[in-house]
């Protein structure tokens, strides 16, 4: 079990942050840049001290900053940490590379097995110069494995990667976690990956947790606004309850047609209309505000009336923070609970 | 065409460089070189000035290479007073340099007495370990700069790696540091290496004795005239010049294989 809870000055804003991940679970951390991502992954690894707070590895304290002050070095931790550049040694083959960490045999059968699962196998003897960027991001990935570690994190890994190998080193790493049953955490700008990779998904602003839970959880049913803008609602409208009260839009969840039973009906004037993926995306002006849809077909000319159906939109009060809609079109389960990532 | 000129630009200014060498060249013939060092004892400033260069070199790596490490690292409180301080004795003129070492470890001072105290009566005053002084304070502040260089060019995440994967600091600095900036340490230490040998103004200062090559070149020309100083510009350069370049070449290879 990975056990974080901590407190980090940074110049700007203190990150907080109280995180569970159990072996073989996998949690993305998602957010704006500069949210405190990054400074989470460097005080579980050891690297960035926290001002107040304790990280915990499968029963060891690793960072405590109670009485007694306890600090466990990074080289003794046993955490991995892959960032977006691989960070291979330059001045080692691949082989060197995969064998860096204690006790790896060059000639073993671990390192045989590793490599073949990572289809590095005939890379062995090439120097990190050579390689691709996937080749680079499995190296360092079977490097981590070889050495060990009782977690790993994930530092927006795959930028600048292209989709499918995106997909396949997202699966990769997913089938490791699961076989080796570690903890692991992913940081990610792109919603699909954190979705993709995680168990759990934790939404990081301006260093504070507004929720964690379940990743389809997270996004269906945002716990405030300010989630819901995060993970790609574009749009809020007027909606019942209390002056203030808006309904959120997120363009994949709109259909056209009039479906009241679905969820919030809105007609409005197309003011805009461009090609998006294999869809079209349209802007909508409905309710006094300007909504984006995307649909599965040109569904209005420009300057034309549109039917659209907010599929159950949800619902959030004039202090920003999600409301339940009795008699509306979903009844939220509870709130997730940001102070615990496992069930 | 413009590759061409740039190429001759560069021709240019490369001779106007190598001047001197070439001036020494045509004013050298075979006769003078052989009478000039055959005679008994004509090659002992060449000993000398190795043994010197090669102490010279093994002070720097040891005392100075963690000096430039930690200005690299940034660890030092108040970087930029480390980074004079090694300045100032490149920015001195060499004979001052040898002045100011006769008050800092002449026979007189605390630092002479200390040393005529021990067992073996040591002088850092026209001995072997006088040449040897010159020569660290004429070449330390050019391997500390370029060592630093050298340092500041390795990334601190791949040392960052390396800890995570296990290693404590000592193990990082020798897996990883020190062979990522091996070739700028080379590269840094043949500079040091070329200033050593060829050190002149503190060593005519404190240590007259014994000769190496630039001080057997400046009493030979005094007592015998060019002709017979020449020969030894020649074997400071023949001896001098295969460490920078063997130096120069493998930071080449190497740069090359970890870049592509």
């Amino acid at each position: 079990m990975l056990d974080a809870d901590v407190e980090v000055d940074r110049r700007e804003f203190t990150v907080r942050a109280q995180l569970r991940v159990a072996p073989g679970e996998r949690l993305a951390l998602f957010g704006p840049s500069g949210a405190g991502k990054t400074t989470l992954l460097e005080v579980i690894a050891g690297l960035v001290r926290p001002v107040r707070g304790r990280v915990q590895l499968g029963g060891r304290v690793l960072t405590s900053t109670e009485h007694p002050n306890i600090f466990v070095p990074p080289w003794q931790r046993r955490v991995g940490l892959l960032r977006q550049d691989p960070g291979l040694f330059p001045h080692l083959s691949v082989r060197g590379n995969l064998c860096y960490g204690p006790g790896v045999d060059p000639s073993g059968r671990e390192l045989a097995q590793v490599a073949d699962a990572l289809g590095i196998s005939e890379l062995l003897p090439a120097m990190p110069v050579t390689l691709s960027g996937g080749q680079a991001h499995r190296v360092a990935l079977g490097r981590l494995l070889l050495a060990h570690c009782d977690a790993l994190l994930l530092d927006e890994p795959y930028t600048g990667l292209d989709a499918s190998l995106r997909r396949s080193l997202t699966e990769l790493v997913a089938e490791l976690v699961d076989a080796r049953e570690v903890p692991a955490m992913l940081v990610a700008h792109e919603l699909a990956e954190a979705q993709a990779f995680a168990h759990w998904l934790a939404i990081l602003d301006h260093g504070q947790l507004l929720q964690v839970g379940a990743p389809d959880e997270v996004v269906l049913r945002p716990a405030s606004r300010r989630v819901a803008e995060l993970v790609g609602y574009l749009g809020f409208v007027p909606a019942d309850g209390p002056e203030g009260t808006v309904a959120g839009v997120h363009p994949e969840r709109v259909t056209s047609g009039a479906h009241p039973e679905r969820g919030m009906v809105l007609t409005g004037t197309v003011t805009g209309c461009r090609p998006s993926g294999a869809g079209w995306e349209a802007d909508l002006a409905a309710d006094g505000t300007t909504i984006t849809c995307r649909l599965p077909e040109r569904a209005a000319e420009v300057g034309g009336e549109l039917v659209v159906t907010v599929v159950d939109p949800p619902s959030f009060g004039p202090d920003g923070a999600a409301v339940a809609r009795p008699g509306g079109w979903y009844l939220p389960s509870g709130p997730s609970n940001p102070e615990q990532v496992t069930p | 065409m413009s590759g061409l000129a740039s190429v001759l630009g560069a021709l240019i200014i490369w001779l106007a460089l190598l001047g001197p060498v070439i001036a020494l060249l045509t004013h050298l013939s075979g006769s003078a070189i052989a009478s000039a060092l055959t005679g008994p004892g004509d090659l002992d400033p060449l000993y000398t000035s190795l043994a010197s260069g090669a102490v010279t070199l093994a002070v720097l790596l040891v005392f100075c290479t963690p000096l430039a490490y930690m200005m690299a690292r940034g660890t030092l409180p108040f970087p930029r007073v480390w980074e004079a301080g090694v300045l100032c004795s490149l920015l001195l003129p060499p004979l001052v340099i040898g002045l100011l070492l006769i008050f800092m470890v002449g026979p007189y001072t605390p630092l002479g007495e200390l040393l005529n105290a021990t067992p073996w009566h040591l002088s850092a005053t026209n001995t072997f370990l006088a040449l040897v002084i010159a020569e660290v304070y004429e070449s330390a502040p050019y391997y500390v700069v370029g060592a630093q260089a050298a340092f500041a060019d390795v990334d601190p995440r791949m040392e960052e790696q390396a800890a995570l994967l296990g290693d404590r600091p000592r193990r990082v600095f020798r897996r990883v540091t020190l062979p990522l900036a091996a070739p700028g340490l080379g590269v840094a230490l043949s500079v040091a290496w070329a200033r050593a040998m060829g050190a002149f103004g503190a060593v005519i200062i404190i240590a007259y004795h014994p000769y190496g090559l630039p001080l057997q070149i400046y009493v030979t020309l005094q007592e015998t005239g060019l002709a017979s100083a020449l020969p030894y510009a020649l074997v400071l350069l023949v001896v001098a010049l295969p460490l920078p370049l063997a130096a120069f070449t493998w930071s080449a290879r190497a740069r090359r294989r970890r870049r592509g």
